[in-house]
């Protein structure tokens, strides 16, 4: 909500993930972090150089993340309390109708099952095989990392 | 099928120092070094139900018949049929082949 870039990407295309539980309640009064993006409603009187100046501003606002606004939206304590008590009846309603999906009944794998345990076992090849690769991606998982490039958050020189 | 039925099979598996056989209730038979092994029957039966989760692109049913837990000197072998699942620990006499 106080995150330019959500609000822009907000309806879509929204999977059933990322779905907000509660939809906002007035959506009409998401602050704007003080960056009047609509720029259809420029008075004509502006010149050229401001309308550039507000199109820069625009694309700024939307490569940061305002970590300032998010705090900004002044939620009252039972405004939390109200909101903390809606997710957790969602919640509640949510979580039972996951608990009622039973585990899925194993699938018969052969009909003749003692021949399938009696028959060969599995090459030594075959089993030093699979442990090289596993070996292999273990090693390449373990060598994921983060490389971080710049500062997550930034201050703006404000006077 | 008997209890007896379903267990004659497995004695005579080459190899085998014990069998277990076991339905989503819990063990119907076992024997041998398995016998009454409450702790290892659960641990296959999960590794039997995530194994069966595996799907090979537009196939529905499981890729495989038998599922082998590969230790140094033993093997469990897995396989499932008619909501049953069968496990038989065998002796595992191979080794690193020769270099020829």
């Amino acid at each position: 909500m106080g995150c330019c870039y959500s609000s822009e990407t907000e309806g879509t295309e929204q999977s059933q993930e990322t779905k907000p539980l509660i939809p906002h309640p007035n959506p009409e009064s998401k602050p704007n972090n003080g960056t009047e993006r609509n720029s259809a409603n420029l008075p004509s009187a502006r010149t050229d150089e401001q309308a550039l100046l507000s199109s820069i501003l625009t694309k700024t606002a939307l490569n940061i993340i305002d970590v300032s606004a998010a705090d900004s939206q002044g939620m009252e304590q039972h405004e939390y309390m109200d909101k903390a008590r809606q997710y957790s009846t969602k919640l509640a309603v949510l979580s039972n109708s996951l608990s009622q999906k039973k585990p899925t009944a194993l699938p018969s794998l052969t009909s003749q099952p003692h021949q399938v345990l009696a028959s060969e076992l599995v090459p030594y090849s075959d089993v030093q095989q699979v442990s090289k690769i596993a070996a292999y991606a273990y090693s390449a998982i373990s060598q994921i990392k983060v490389d971080a490039k710049e500062e997550l958050v930034v201050q703006f020189a404000i006077p | 099928m008997t209890t007896t039925a379903l267990t004659q099979g497995l004695e005579r598996i080459p190899d085998q120092v014990g069998y277990l056989v076991i339905s989503e209730e819990g063990v119907l038979a076992s024997a041998g070094e398995l016998e009454n092994d409450e702790h290892t029957a659960a641990v296959i039966m999960q590794m039997v139900q995530t194994a069966c989760k595996f799907r090979l692109h537009g196939c529905a049913e499981p890729p495989f018949k038998r599922m082998s837990v590969m230790f140094d000197d033993h093997v469990y072998a897995v396989t499932v049929s008619g909501q049953k699942v069968f496990v038989v620990k065998r002796h595992n006499t191979q080794r690193e082949p020769m270099q020829v």
